[in-house]
């Protein structure tokens, strides 16, 4: 189940950020978001040097905490997707899918001639997509 | 040399050259940003838009009739499908349909359920005003006015504001017949 995703933007500044869960507390989570940053920044500046170089976008498991799992995505604008689960044996294919389908979601938002880059996503088409593609995650890994 | 027989919607649109959808879609917003930022009123940006669709109208028209071989018509009721069937499908590559048709035959409707000009747009709330297809509207005035006719377009619905298609009322308001400029003397 997803708790909450993110998305921010490359110098850090938070563009999107909607939890899914009225049960835990948003400030945890928005905490657990603020932390990742600091992981994906040092994922970026010592890539592995047996890793793939090609196609470094999917950056996967974070860091496990307590009760969550923390997925991230880098765009090649250094736009940052955060994905918070509390799932604990989750697919990596469905990872990586779930991911594909928000950045396509994310393009389109930011196509958008009012959506000032780099300020807030406000689009309520957006909000609506991302919540119809975490649903459906849920269902493709029961 | 035999006159050609009109072609449809289709087949013309096969045969002009085309340019990239998103990149027009993104352009056309480009545009309207730039309006808003320079103007700042809604009214006078849906002015603007208008009076540049009536520029591109007059001298879009010599090509549509160049390439799309459409033969006089007889009523205003012709000219409104040509415009739904053919015109749209030859330069925005989607059709419109007609309906809503008055008594007299000289005002009706054209509904478009799918517009390029709005891909990914969504109007903030300090633009609710905004017409932001009205180039198209200025487009149509423009091309009727050079070929004599004096039309009244506005917009009676628009999905950016809630509505679930987009909908021009077209009214003819006269049909001016060539004016010369010189006296017939005899």
């Amino acid at each position: 189940m997803i708790v909450c995703v993110a998305v921010v933007g490359n110098q850090n500044n938070p563009v999107y950020l909607q939890s899914f869960t009225e049960a835990d507390d948003a400030l945890k989570l928005h905490h657990i978001v603020h932390c990742s940053l600091d992981v994906i920044d040092e994922r970026v500046n010592n890539p592995k040097r047996s890793g793939p170089t090609l196609n470094e976008t999917f950056l996967g498991l974070l860091y496990p905490t307590e009760n969550y799992k923390v997925y991230g995505y880098l765009t090649n604008t250094k736009v940052k997707f955060i994905m918070v689960t509390t799932d604990l044996d989750v697919k990596d294919a469905d990872v990586r899918n779930f991911f594909r389908r928000f950045h396509a979601a994310y393009v389109d938002a930011v196509s958008n001639p009012f959506h000032v880059p780099g300020k807030k996503i406000t689009s309520k088409s957006f909000a609506e997509r991302v919540s119809v593609i975490v649903k459906s995650f849920g269902s493709t890994a029961a | 040399m035999a006159p050609l027989a009109p072609r449809s919607g289709d087949a013309v649109f096969a045969s002009v050259e085309r340019v990239n959808a998103e990149l027009f879609t993104l352009t056309y917003g480009a545009i309207v940003r730039q309006l808003i930022t320079d103007l700042e009123e809604v009214e006078e940006v849906n002015k603007q838009l208008d009076q540049m669709g009536y520029n591109i109208g007059v001298r879009l028209i010599d090509e549509f009739l160049a390439k799309s071989n459409v033969s006089r018509c007889v009523d205003f009721k012709e000219t409104a499908e040509v415009i739904a069937k053919v015109g749209f499908k030859m330069f925005l590559g989607v059709t419109a349909t007609v309906i809503n048709w008055d008594a007299e035959g000289t005002s009706c409707s054209l509904v478009l359920e799918d517009n390029p000009l709005v891909d990914f747009v969504e109007l903030p709330d300090t633009c609710q005003g905004l017409s932001y297809c009205n180039i198209l509207s200025g487009v149509i005035r423009g091309a009727l006015e050079m070929v004599s006719m004096k039309t009244e377009i506005t917009w009676v619905r628009d999905m950016l504001q809630g509505d679930d298609a987009y909908e021009l009322r077209v009214k003819l308001l006269k049909q001016v017949p060539e004016e010369y400029p010189y006296k017939d003397d005899d």
